[in-house]
């Protein structure tokens, strides 16, 4: 099992990481893996940017202050990528955090490429 | 690391986000030509009511060139809702006011999306936005000739009925037209 864990893990690139997840791209694949809440979720282009509006569109300044709803609370998000997670208020604030820095990451990448390897003279 | 982002779409996510939001009130301009057509229709002038048909028509293409060049370069084109259409007017005249005013919006939102294309870079998008840009010259035109035939002409006596005939024969062929 760790053997195919470690195997798995020399295709991906780290895109960024916290202390509650990690995100990495397979370049081989053209998609990328979310190690969040106890799982590996495998998202392309298309579901990554979805969940990433599902995240981002969550008021978590609203949820903090509703207190008919106790933050054990668990909430489901569905994806349309096959997968849903089961999270709660600490934890989505955890995957926003995970994204955000996951994008910036992206977007620097994309940088890089232009500067460095899409060089036109 | 490869740049999928890059390579699955051409557009970046601010630009997609304007250009979905600028399909949504193309739609918009279609859905409230199409409530004027039907005031006209249902208070007797009929040309402009044939005019605002043709008018709602081309928003619908408007609408369509926008959302198939988004998803040509990758990216997310989203189908909008379209609601608080206005289907009351109080004069023949208000319609009209209101035709101008809404084109000259739309001539506004096109000059914000180009300007971001031009912050960011993006001259593929800025290139595309030509046609609309040359359109919107048309549209702001045809409205303001048809808004000015209300003093040419005068409402008084046959007027509106006047007004009503001539809406129809605009035409934005001036010399700077083809260019
Ligand atoms: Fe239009
Ligand atoms: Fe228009």
């Amino acid at each position: 099992m760790t053997g195919v864990k470690t195997k798995a893990t020399d295709r991906f690139t780290e895109v960024f990481g916290t202390k509650a997840g990690t995100v990495y791209q397979s370049d081989r694949e053209g998609c990328w893996y979310i190690d969040f809440a106890g799982k590996l979720v495998k998202f392309d282009y298309r579901t990554l940017l979805l969940l990433k509006k599902s995240i981002y569109r969550v008021d978590i300044e609203q949820l903090l202050l509703d207190s008919s709803k106790s933050p054990e609370i668990e909430m489901v998000f569905i994806c349309a990528c096959n997968h849903c997670y089961f999270l709660n208020l600490l934890q989505i604030i955890a995957l926003k955090e995970l994204l955000e820095g996951t994008f910036a990451m992206l977007e620097l990448n994309q940088i890089l490429h232009d500067r460095l390897s899409r060089m036109v003279i | 690391m490869k740049d999928i982002m890059r390579i699955k779409c051409l557009l970046s996510a601010d630009i997609e986000m304007l250009l979905n939001q600028q399909i949504k009130k193309e739609a918009h301009s279609s859905a409230m030509y199409l409530a004027m057509a039907s005031w006209c229709n249902q208070n007797g002038f009929d040309y402009s009511s044939d005019y605002f048909f043709k008018q709602s028509g081309e928003e619908r293409e408007h609408q369509l060139k926008l959302f198939k060049y988004v998803l040509d370069m990758g990216g997310r084109a989203i189908s909008p809702d379209v609601n608080g259409i206005k289907q009351e007017y109080t004069t023949f005249r208000e319609v009209f006011e209101d035709a101008l005013d809404a084109e000259v919006a739309i001539t506004q939102s096109f000059k914000n999306i180009a300007a971001a294309c031009m912050k960011e870079q993006d001259f593929v998008t800025f290139e595309f936005l030509n046609w609309f840009m040359k359109e919107q010259r048309e549209e702001e035109y045809k409205a303001r000739r048809a808004l000015e035939l209300f003093e040419v002409i005068g409402e008084e006596g046959t007027g509106r009925w006047e007004i009503d005939k001539h809406v129809n024969k605009i035409k934005y062929d001036s010399e700077t037209a083809g260019a």
